[in-house]
């Protein structure tokens, strides 16, 4: 069931659009942990993630005129950063060699810059990066997000089944990549 | 380990969260990120007045350009001599075929082409000789054959080629040469050949 734009964030949006500062601001308050969660999420470097937030929200900004009130302003957000997130994953793919040596990479930079709160998230975080950016996105939206598969799906632009299958083939890889990982309250 | 395992230790590891201050100022980078970006753009949108002023001002030049352009090549039409249809072997051709020994002389002037015809077939057959004849601004063609007395540019002129294909005209205070003997005005400007090849 598609989510709505509230008629008052509707207002809010027609504030922003008119200039009205405080009211971006607001806006930009109200979500900025959700999308900078995800962009983390996406990328595994919080300075990275930092500048796609930043660059999410711009974006959305700029094309505030498009946005239509079928979905929640946050959905239309969390679209622009996800798909923000991914066009960064395959231009830094296409900068690096190949996939494995940029995730042993990235895993040793996200290491010494970003140092996680403790040894699990660590595992978590090493595991998601070495996920396909898709399939990384998929468990993103449905675990993290909390997203149904078809919004998801429309999120990702994609069908519901191909959602299903990214689910369960990251799902796989994160039971091997975590072996031994208690999931026990700590 | 389950789907519900895996979700539980997903959702149990945290990341890296910037300090409070990072969420206190992350909203207004952005706002002046935007608000930068809209300021840059304003200008733009605000600048169809000096655009319009400028597309304006191109136009009225094209067209004075246009206008003075058609002005010019009207009078310069006007000023140029008519076409030498009678530097057209075949129109000649064609125009004394028609009339057997009987075409004294075709003229082409300002007025038009006009064919000065004898009462009767005496025009000795020879040959063709074109003679172009410009007083000033004022210019005349004419075919004819040796003999031929005509008026043309306003000059009654005596036509006359010699047995080595050279052709002499005689006319009021003047005697012009092929071969080089010019006596004519110093306005008066003439060109002549024979035609006999061509026809």
């Amino acid at each position: 069931m598609a989510r709505m734009a509230p008629p008052d964030e509707l207002n809010r949006i027609q504030s922003s659009l008119a200039g009205d500062t405080e009211v971006l601001a607001a806006l930009v308050k109200e979500h900025q942990r959700m999308v900078l969660a995800v962009t983390y999420r996406m990328t595994g470097s919080l300075a990275d993630a930092e500048d796609l937030a930043q660059e999410a929200f711009l974006r959305a900004f700029r094309q505030l005129n498009s946005f239509r009130a079928e979905s929640k302003f946050s959905t239309w957000l969390c679209q622009i950063a996800v798909n923000l997130s991914l066009n960064w994953r395959a231009r830094e793919k296409q900068r690096g060699d190949v996939h494995s040596k940029w995730v042993e990479n990235l895993i040793s930079e996200t290491d010494a810059r970003d140092p996680l709160p403790d040894e699990l998230s660590r595992r978590v975080q090493q595991a998601l990066n070495r996920l396909p950016p898709k399939q990384r996105a998929a468990i993103v939206l449905t675990v993290y997000e909390e997203r149904s598969h078809a919004e998801a799906a429309k999120l990702l632009n994609c069908t519901e089944a191909t959602i299903s299958w990214r689910v369960f083939a990251a799902r796989q890889k994160l039971k091997r990549f975590l072996k031994g990982v208690s999931h026990e309250p700590l | 380990m389950n789907r519900f395992e895996l979700d539980s230790i997903l959702k149990k590891a945290r990341w890296p969260e910037p300090p409070e201050a990072f969420w206190e100022e992350f909203p207004q980078q952005v706002a002046r990120r935007f608000n930068r970006k809209r300021a840059e753009n304003r200008p733009l949108r605000r600048s169809w007045f000096p655009r319009l002023a400028w597309g304006v001002a191109t136009a009225l030049c094209v067209l004075i350009a246009f206008a003075i352009g058609h002005w010019r090549g009207r009078v310069e039409m006007e000023v140029i001599p008519p076409k030498d249809v009678l530097a057209d072997a075949k129109i000649v051709h064609e125009t004394l075929a028609m009339f057997p020994n009987r075409v004294r002389a075709i003229i082409e002037d300002e007025r038009g082409m006009s064919l000065v015809l004898s009462d009767n077939d005496n025009v000795p057959a020879s040959e063709a000789l074109y003679i172009r004849i410009c007083n000033g601004k004022q210019c005349a063609s004419v075919v004819t054959f040796s003999g031929q007395e005509i008026q043309i540019a306003g000059q009654k002129v005596t036509v006359l080629s010699d047995a080595q294909g050279g052709i002499i005209l005689e006319g009021t205070g003047f005697v012009w040469s092929s071969g080089g003997g010019n006596y004519a005005e110093k306005n008066l400007k003439i060109e002549a050949r024979n035609l006999g090849e061509v026809l």
